[in-house]
């Protein structure tokens, strides 16, 4: 290995307004070696990664690659430079043979005006074999490969591009366990020709098994490293989880009782397994998992979006079936979707309509609307969450994303539920609309409202919750109860 | 920044003040009819506006259903041929069969009603784009019609059917079609405006995913549009036949591009959520007054289909305009 580290990332720092992405960071990757990142969502990977590949330029700081400045202006530069970023949603055209898709580009063989398909081809199975030891069809369409093969059909293009850093993005997240480890065996032995990778990944075991040190960032900063021979995965998500936070003193209700929410062996393939819980009025159930971990899927199927292929559902002790959210709402089901802009407001209709959508029936007569009913219901969703708009009748396009979120759980809380489903309750709002909101829950489950509450923000989380689910591959991993829910236990839980 | 908003609570003030959301369309509808009244007196008479109206009465039905089915986010290109396809099967049962002809309607409204369920069938299950679904069934139904009607046109003998329909003059100077076009047009209003049917057309065709999550059968809404537009082609057809006293299986080609450029005239939003059955109306009107308005100038008639394709840009350069403001 060489004396100076390939790349040195010298005391960057970052901000986006008044957020501080990143505060003088530094780290370095040796000629050949694995780092692996590790930290929680907004740590600041992502930041520095867009730093590494030209999308955004340091605010202080140098990076240097192989020991000269490394400042690309853009990601075409840095590509140019060696460094290469795989994302998770991978660029590549479907309809494209593999070998097209290796060789796409200016330096595309010709013969001619027309691609010189048999020396693409020829050239392609080539590079398979020497890069990565792997016989492959080349005539092969995209469309037909899975996740891992385009993976793998995108590593040989950018190899073939003499890529010298690459930087995988969470590039386990779409495999099955068999595709990760051939991925594995085929990242070392590109480390023994000489690539050096930095790893991102949320999965601890996978950071542990394949890198030979693991930097952990948590509010934009570098707060520790670990080498290989000192690898211990609960010092890292200690690291990850940082200071342990209050906690907003939610008193576990009576466990006694008919459940509000009773759930038994619920399960949909592909996304949950046998699933089982109980929630009782008044309690918040805190849902916890990385992305894909099957939390946000189960919370959609309580509500029949799509529905659970096995299992049962209670509500007061009475079994109900939910095939789609008519039923889930005729139950006394809410859900708050996680994704307000693509899946809860109507961008092009007033706050009152947007209010009163999902009980229209009960406030008009005989079909015919009654707007004077509408706005009066609006208006009192309005005093009582303390939405900021000007009027009901205004635009809700017109609101800012807080009050935007506070229109859509007062779509749901307008119909006074007995169980209220949330995912992702305070994603895109600012803190002092996240703090209503959560206090917000906090009053609901006083009410007797049981809720269940899906997020990625943990410290949110364990505010809110009176028992935290952490979820795991589809599976529930833990329970934990609200005192003994700790940061760092449920990372754990839900990282290994 | 500051100006942008203080524009947009300007623009707000004008709609709050007119109390009409169609108002640009409105302004657009007068300006014309004034432009044309300054080159030929006869533009705006009483008499000439009446004419208009019956003229594009059978246009106008049919558009502002066509209205309710593109704010739930679909089309349907059959329209057309569902018109031709009514006009057809009266006529064959009434003047070929010998039925009476408020049956042989009514045989005609019920086909319309199938055909209209059949496009609803296909896309609700399906979910093929309605434009290339309702592009085929367009093709089919016109082959049915042709089929029936042995490709020849067929005339019916007067009866008071056809005063009811499309000849009688209310009070001597309202023709009838213009009745019936002002009846479907309060009663596409209340049900896109006034019911909660038309506030889920709205929530289907703003954003259907989350219209599914708030409780709505959007597949049901979107099929009640096809139904109601079928029925409007059908109604169209009535008039038309009562009106000239024939049918031919050709009648009616065009139609669907028509109504959808009225829609969209009147400020209809082609990715559905957005539009007003008032909107359509004006939008229908305006079609309507370039072309008369082009005909009293003495006007050649081939020039006419260019500027009606003109105006149709003008509008949609508009509606781009103003919704990129929001």
């Amino acid at each position: 290995m060489d004396e100076t580290p390939f790349l040195r990332v010298d005391a960057v720092s970052k901000r986006f307004g008044a957020t501080r992405a990143l505060e003088a960071v530094s780290l370095a990757v040796d000629r050949g070696a694995i780092l692996g990142l590790a930290g929680e969502n907004g740590a600041g990977k992502s930041t520095l990664i867009k730093i590494l590949c030209g999308v955004h330029r340091p605010d202080a700081g140098t990076v240097f690659l192989a020991g000269k400045p490394h400042r690309p202006r853009d990601p075409a530069e840095a590509e140019a430079a060696g460094v290469s970023v795989f994302h998770q949603e991978i660029p590549i055209c479907p309809d494209l043979s593999i070998a097209a898709n290796v060789f796409l580009g200016p330096a595309m063989p010709r013969r001619g005006i027309a691609p010189d398909w048999k020396a693409m081809e020829r050239r392609c199975v080539e590079l398979y074999a020497t890069l990565l030891g792997e016989d492959i069809d080349p005539r092969r369409l995209i469309r037909t490969c899975t996740a891992a093969e385009k993976q793998l059909a995108l590593l040989v293009r950018v190899l073939s591009r003499n890529a010298r850093l690459i930087i995988l993005d969470e590039p386990t997240t779409a495999l099955t366990p068999p595709e990760v480890e051939r991925l594995f065996v085929i990242i070392r032995r590109l480390r023994g020709q000489g690539i050096t990778f930095m790893f991102v990944s949320h999965m601890l075991e996978e950071l542990t098994q394949l890198c030979d040190a693991i930097a952990v960032f948590r509010d934009g900063r570098n707060v520790g490293r670990l080498e290989r021979d000192g690898f211990d995965v609960a010092r890292v998500s200690e690291l990850i989880a940082g200071r342990t936070l209050r906690r907003l003193g939610v008193q576990s209700p009576a466990r006694q009782g008919t459940p509000r929410l009773e759930v038994k062996a619920l399960s949909r393939p592909g996304a949950f397994e046998d699933i089982s819980f109980r929630v009782q009025p008044g309690e918040i159930l805190g849902l916890a998992g990385l992305q894909g971990s099957g939390r946000a899927a189960l919370v959609k199927s309580l509500f029949g979006a799509p529905p659970a292929a096995r299992g049962e559902i209670r509500v007061d002790g009475t079994a109900v079936a939910i095939g789609r959210p008519q039923d889930a709402i005729r139950a006394g089901i809410a859900l708050v979707p996680e994704d307000r802009k693509t899946l809860g407001l109507f961008d092009d209709m007033d706050v009152k309509t947007n209010i009163c959508m999902a009980g229209l029936s009960g406030w008009s007569r005989s079909g015919f609307l009654r707007l004077g009913n509408l706005r009066r219901v609006a208006g009192r969703m309005r005093d009582d969450l303390s939405i900021k708009t000007a009027s009901v009748d205004a635009p809700v396009r017109s609101l800012s994303g807080g009050n935007q979120q506070k229109v859509l759980i007062s779509r749901w809380l307008a119909l006074r539920p007995r169980v209220l489903l949330l995912l992702e309750p305070t994603r895109g709002v600012d803190v002092g609309a996240k703090q209503e909101i959560v206090e917000l829950v906090l009053g609901l489950a006083r009410e007797g409202c049981a809720c269940v509450v899906s997020s990625s923000e943990l410290e949110e989380l364990l505010q809110l919750s009176t028992r935290v689910l952490i979820m795991n591959r589809g599976r529930v991993a833990r329970e934990l109860d609200g005192a003994a829910a700790t940061k760092d236990a449920v990372i754990l839980a839900a990282t290994t | 920044m500051d100006t942008a908003i203080a524009a947009r609570r300007r623009l707000g003030a004008l709609q709050r003040i007119f109390g009409l959301r169609d108002f640009g369309v409105l302004v657009a509808a007068v300006l014309i009819a004034v432009f044309f009244s300054a080159l030929t007196p006869v533009f705006l008479t009483s008499y000439n506006l009446f004419n208009i109206l019956r003229q594009t009465a059978e246009l106008g039905i049919i558009a502002m259903a066509m209205t309710i089915l593109i704010v739930g986010g679909e089309f349907d290109l059959s329209v057309g041929a569902i018109y031709a396809v009514t006009g057809v099967v009266a006529g064959v049962l009434a003047s070929r069969v010998g039925v009476d002809i408020w049956l042989a309607a009514a045989a005609g409204i019920l086909s319309a009603l199938a055909l209209g369920a059949l496009n609803a069938v296909l896309i609700a299950s399906t979910r093929i784009n309605s434009f290339i679904a309702t592009l085929a069934t367009m093709m089919v139904y016109r082959g049915i019609a042709m089929v029936l009607s042995q490709g020849q046109p067929i005339s019916f003998r007067l009866d008071f059917f056809m005063d009811l329909f499309g000849r009688a003059e209310l009070f001597g100077v309202l023709p009838v079609p213009v009745v019936w076009f002002a009846a479907w047009g309060v009663f596409a209003y209340v049900l896109l405006h006034r019911t909660t049917f038309g506030v889920r057309v709205f929530a289907t065709g703003d954003n259907r995913e989350a219209a599914e999550l708030a409780g709505i059968k959007t597949a049901r809404v979107k099929s009640i549009a096809f139904l109601i537009t079928a029925l409007a082609s059908g109604l169209a057809a009535l008039i038309s036949l009562s009106f000239l006293k024939t049918v031919t299986p050709t009648q009616g080609t065009g139609l669907e591009l028509e109504a959808i450029a009225a829609a969209v005239i009147g400020g209809t939003a082609m990715s559905g959520g957005v539009g007003s059955i008032l909107g359509t109306f004006l939008g229908t009107f305006i079609m309507a007054e370039v072309r008369t308005g082009l005909v009293l100038l003495g006007t050649d008639a081939y020039v006419q289909d260019a500027f009606v394709g003109l105006v149709i840009a003008l509008a949609v350069i508009v509606n781009v305009k103003l919704s990129a403001r929001k």
